[in-house]
């Protein structure tokens, strides 16, 4: 008796979800094990899982990733694999604390409108330096042929390093004691709508209040949120850039043989790509991270490696990216609840995060192939 | 009487996309026999061999080897019963050498032994052989008929009591061919068993001592060797059918004395740094057809990828629409009008994860910012109309249709692509007789009818004959001629594919 | 102090530095020979460079601590060979995945040992086991090119890096081949993976997941086309710029975060240098490193 794996003559109506379902499963088990193994209570671990589904806290980190995995999105369509994300957004950052500190301080007697200028400029240039750090990697790979992973990961340290030196530098924080770090981003730009709900003293009632007040308080991400996924849809769907990257992932020789310049298809898609994670970025430093620590590979949340996932969890489907944002996004809070050394949660969401990376990695083939036994 | 070494019982495999390949087919073969498996593109005759090979799993069936049943999951195992598959593409790894490539199968040498050991003993087998192989020989210089030769001398090595050709010897000169010929039946006469797959009727009944005929999956029927005459094998091979094909001459085009394919003193480097073209010169007329015959591997690739711009030219110039087009990438050529069909539909013909619209799609519709679906699905509806595509609609995904299905996506939207030129390189692989009737008269009509250039290479001399109104032949790189096919002597132009 | 001594005492302080990079280098470029992408390296480093200390501690000798790394990164190798081979999933995906689980299960396993002992010296591997350290790794490393090249074994690894398909028809038993590959090369690397917390820097932090060694030791394999012998002055390159970055910054009065941007755009030089020359051609990757194998069934 053997097993033997062949394609699918027909594809399963469901078989998508319940991939992503098994892979979760199999995934959570294989973390259970692991944290028994080192004394942790296999039940509460579940729970406590379970529990990150729902709370509140789930939604800042949904939105995020969900802009984060649009961009991402970009370049994996085209079979090229941007684990830079963390790179492209603290590069991204850079020119947001230039302006926002340095440039156009605000003071008293600022204008108003100020704060719109300012926002609209960090975005901007937030976009074209993620834009930028995306296309070196493309155009490494697009005319030199060296592969994108090992060079977008190497730019992640080097952007990490680069950003130490800003902060040690001209950014160091000129009303900060103790920490070395930039100053904190002026109230003006921060991207908050700060609501107070009263408490009514009733669990569920509170519950669902805190959630209204979260989503309030990230009002602006929401609506970046739905204008990057409007805007991927309309990449794929209706321009031909969409669709050679589309091609470029599925077949790149037959690209070539229309006539179309693959290397600059490249760089297009990885530039794209590093383009949406700086308007993300952007986001997340004014309306959350507000100010970057020293040394900052040590103080990132992960946000660029979290994107990664969340892409691929998706099949690299757009509509299934806000699904699959929320199940990281879960995940990722599930670590922090889970914290076993009082690291702040680092060990268990990196063993979240992997465990259900690798199941869904290996299960993945379910969707196109079947196994069958032979006798 | 022979005994029955091996006997398939009852063998079904469908492909993905509903494709039937094979359904029950039951057949044997016998101690010291030649078996020859006929049947038209899609019959299933490579199909069940690769299934007695290990690289194909059965749906249903079973295999016996001397009344006992065997399960055969890999090539390894195949080996160890004694079956060898020598297949038209020579299995050997480019960047080992030769005693490494027959090294990996040879089960009495242990994992540690040296390759200079196992390198002395295959130059000493060889010998034995009459057969001259340099073991030190890194594979990918030696050429196609010496690969095949190699091939043959595993087999040997791995003590093979069944020689399996896939069309192994269909692309080989016919010198050398005759040689396989003789070296088979002798091997037959010793007590061993082979069976060749071939789609040349003549040949099969030259060699064989029975003939097994598929038609659709099904076994049509089988054949003593000496009785067999070809009009009867045709018969069962296409069945109703038979009647549409025609290899008759299609009307001759009138062709305008405008040059829009022409090359002068073209040389092309192959993969390996070899000349593949050697100082072509070709000129295609507005509605002219100019056929290449040649075998597979004399330069054929590499003259068509240089047309179209996918590959470089080293000397030489070419000319599309009397405008030198030499280097200038393949978005100058396309930006022409100019339609390819390549040798290898799956890479640059095609691309099967996406559908039918998004191929189309990317091809007329490259050069604009955003795309119109609506003018796109409208094109794609005429063009499985016209061409009969088995495909649900036009969102469908390639990879979900048959291979013949998939040839006929890729000609189609090439063929109505085309404006003043078409190159077409085997435009009807895998193709079933009716479609593949029905795609050379497409083509000609083309010609015919809006003057487009056409440079057809095919490796079916039937073919170049029926649609061509100037014949070349390739030969390592050269080209010989031009020939009018109506005055121009068949034995003349088969000869000069061979020498 | 003379140019004798001064290179004597480079290489005696190099040697365990040397020895790290070159196994870890070395054991991913046979593990990738064989056609099977190792994206996990960091991971597997961290990993294993956890386990080593982890089993250090709590065995008392070093020794125990570099075998248990090795023979965990070992089965792990075969597992990841065994998965990559039987089923046709992403090689990337998967090894990405390790890479996040070799930091987690590196950090639970090494941090219960830093919290009872604090300093690992003591646990560690003494000067004079430095330099057979050093002659060990060499020789392992003479060793696999001998097999590689020379014989049918060898021949069998690379015919699964180059066509794995080719390979098969030809009578290779890919998967054992590659479980072989895999788990040999995941255990060189485990070793070596040992030697960075127990030999040189005697020292270990959660934090240190962050700083990419694997990935420099993996352009480190990749510009010596993954072969062992040329690996050697390549891993002592990458390793002299790592070791020596804190005294090149004392030296030029330069930011602690300049000398470590120095591997790295090091690194991303190296690889440019080798993509644009005439050395990726001669010291090409296999022809089937990263495709799934998977033996398409097609009727064109």
């Amino acid at each position: 008796m053997r097993f033997i794996v062949v394609r699918r003559t027909r594809s399963h109506p469901y078989i998508r979800p319940l991939v992503i379902v098994l892979s979760l499963l199999t995934g959570m088990m294989l973390v259970a094990i692991l944290l028994t193994l080192i004394g942790a209570h296999p039940l509460a671990t579940i729970v406590a899982i379970a529990y990150s589904f729902i709370t509140p806290q789930v939604v800042k980190d949904m939105v995020l990733l969900t802009m984060l995995g649009c961009a991402l999105l970009i370049s994996f369509k085209g079979a090229l694999w941007n684990v830079g994300a963390e790179g492209q957004l603290y590069t991204a950052i850079i020119p947001i604390v230039w302006i926002t500190l340095y440039v156009a301080p605000w003071s008293a007697s600022s204008p108003p409108y100020q704060s719109i200028l300012v926002t609209l400029a960090s975005i901007t240039a937030a976009a074209i330096f993620g834009a930028m750090w995306g296309a070196i990697a493309g155009v490494l790979r697009a005319y030199v042929g060296i592969d994108e992973v090992p060079v977008t990961l190497i730019m992640n340290y080097i952007a990490y390093y680069l950003v130490n030196l800003l902060i040690l530098g001209p950014f160091r924080g000129r009303y900060v004691y103790g920490y070395i770090r930039t100053d904190d981003l002026p109230d003006a730009y921060k991207l908050n709508i700060n609501v107070v709900m009263q408490r009514t003293g009733n669990a569920f009632i509170d519950g669902f209040l805190e959630f209204i007040r979260v989503i309030v308080y990230y009002a602006y991400w929401v609506l970046a949120a739905i204008l990057v996924a409007l805007l991927t849809w309309i990449v794929f769907n209706h321009t031909s850039i969409g669709l050679k990257i589309k091609i470029l992932g599925s077949n790149p020789e037959f690209l070539k043989a229309v006539g179309v310049d693959v290397r600059r298809t490249i760089v297009m898609a990885l530039t794209l790509s590093g383009l949406l994670v700086g308007i993300a970025s952007a986001t997340y430093y004014l309306g959350d991270l507000t100010r970057l620590t020293y040394p900052i590979q040590a103080q990132t949340a992960g946000y660029g490696y979290l994107a990664i996932l969340v892409a691929w969890l998706s099949m690299l489907e757009l509509q299934l990216i806000p699904i699959s944002a929320y199940i990281v996004s879960s995940l990722r809070n599930a670590g922090r609840n889970m914290q076993i050394f009082g690291l702040g949660g680092l060990e268990s969401t990196l063993i979240l995060l992997g465990s259900i990376l690798l199941t869904y990695s290996t299960l993945r083939f379910l969707t196109e192939y079947e196994v069958r036994v032979v006798k | 009487m022979s005994d029955e070494y091996i006997v398939l019982k009852e063998i079904s495999k469908k492909f993905a996309g509903g494709v039937v390949a094979l359904d029950k087919v039951t057949i044997s073969i016998r101690t010291g026999e030649v078996l020859a498996l006929l049947g038209e593109n899609g019959a299933g005759k490579s199909t069940l061999v690769k299934i007695l090979y290990g690289l194909y799993s059965a749906d249903e069936g079973s295999i016996y080897i001397n009344g006992r049943r065997v399960d055969i999951s890999n090539p390894s195992e195949a080996i160890r019963h004694g079956i060898v598959m020598v297949s038209q593409h020579p299995q050997l790894i480019d960047a080992l050498s030769v005693a490494e490539n027959l090294a990996l199968g040879l089960r009495t040498f242990s994992v540690l032994t040296s390759i200079k050991r196992i390198s002395n003993f295959i130059l000493e087998k060889s010998r034995e052989f009459g057969v001259r192989v340099d073991p030190w020989e890194k594979a990918w210089r030696l050429t196609y008929t010496q690969k095949q030769l190699v091939e043959m001398l595993r087999a040997m090595l791995l003590n093979a009591r069944v020689i399996l050709l896939d069309e192994a010897l269909t692309y080989l000169p016919l010198e050398e061919k005759k040689k396989f010929y003789k070296f088979i039946k002798e091997f037959a006469e010793k007590g061993g068993s082979a069976v060749i797959i071939t789609h040349k009727i003549p040949e099969a009944l030259h060699v064989a001592d029975r003939i097994a005929i598929l038609r659709r999956g099904k076994l049509v029927g089988i054949i003593e060797g000496g009785r067999a005459r070809i009009e009867d094998v045709r018969k069962m091979m296409f069945g109703e059918s038979a009647v549409e094909i025609t290899y008759e001459r299609l009307p001759a085009s009138q062709p305008r004395e405008r040059s829009v394919i022409e090359t002068q003193d073209l040389w092309v480097t192959g993969d390996f740094g070899e000349d593949a073209v050697r100082g072509v010169n070709l000129r295609v007329r507005e509605g002219e057809v100019v056929g290449i015959a040649g075998i597979v591997g004399n330069g054929q690739r590499e003259l068509t990828q240089a047309l179209i711009g996918l590959r470089k030219v080293s000397r030489g110039r070419i000319f599309i629409g009397e405008i030198d087009v030499t280097n200038r990438g393949v978005h100058v050529v396309r930006e022409m009008g100019v339609g390819y069909i390549p040798d290898s539909p799956l890479a640059f013909g095609i691309s099967i994860d996406n559908s039918m619209a998004e191929n189309i799609a990317a091809l007329y519709q490259r050069k604009s910012m955003l795309i119109d679906w609506s003018k796109i699905r409208e094109m794609a509806s005429s063009l499985i109309e016209a061409y009969k595509i088995m495909i649900p609609d036009a969102n469908s995904l390639i990879k979900v249709l048959s291979g013949g299905n998939i040839m006929k996506a890729v000609v189609s939207k090439e063929i109505n692509y085309c404006k003043i030129a078409l190159i077409a390189h085997n435009p009807t692989r895998a193709l079933d007789e009716v479609s593949a009737a029905m795609v050379r008269k497409s083509i000609k009509e083309r010609a015919i009818n809006d003057g487009v250039a056409v440079l057809m290479v095919s490796e079916d001399l039937d073919e170049i004959y029926q649609v061509s109104d100037s014949i070349y032949v390739m030969n390592s790189g050269k080209l010989y001629g031009p020939f009018p096919p109506d005055e121009a002597e068949r034995s003349k132009v088969e000869h000069l594919m061979v020498i | 102090m003379s140019l004798e001594h001064y290179i004597v005492n480079s290489i005696i302080e190099l040697a365990p530095v040397f020895a790290t990079f070159y196994l870890v280098a070395l054991g991913h470029s046979l593990f990738e020979k064989a056609g099977l992408l190792d994206l996990a390296i960091d991971g597997v480093f961290f990993m294993s460079s956890s386990i080593a200390v982890g089993v250090a501690v709590a065995s008392g000798s070093p020794v125990i601590g570099t075998i248990v790394a090795a023979i965990s990164a070992m089965l792990l190798g075969a597992a990841l060979a065994f998965l990559m081979t039987s089923l046709p999933i992403s090689h990337g995906a998967i090894g990405l995945s390790m890479m996040f689980l070799g930091y987690g299960i590196g950090i639970i396993v090494g941090y219960p040992a830093r919290l009872e002992v604090g300093s690992i010296a003591m646990y560690a591997y003494g000067e004079s086991e430095a330099m057979a350290i050093m002659a060990v790794s060499i020789a392992i490393g003479v060793f696999v090119h001998i097999i590689l090249k020379y014989t049918k074994l060898g021949a069998a690894i690379r015919a699964c890096g180059e066509n794995p398909h080719a390979a098969a028809s030809l009578g290779v038993n890919v998967l054992l081949i590659r479980l072989i590959a895999g788990a040999a090369g995941f255990a060189i690397m485990g070793a070596g993976s040992s030697f960075f917390t127990l030999a040189w820097q005697k020292f270990w932090d959660p934090k240190s997941y962050t700083l990419g060694y694997g990935w420099l030791a993996f352009t480190a394999a990749l510009t010596s086309g993954r072969h062992p012998i040329v690996l050697m002055p390549i891993s002592l390159v990458f390793g002299g710029l790592i070791f020596y970055r804190v005294k090149i910054g004392v030296m030029y009065g330069v930011e602690k975060d300049v000398a470590n941007l120095v591997p790295f755009i090091a690194a991303l030089a190296a690889m440019l240098i080798f993509y644009s020359t005439k050395l990726k051609k001669a010291l090409a990757p296999p022809a089937s490193l990263g495709k799934i194998y998977y033996r398409e069934e097609r009727t064109i």
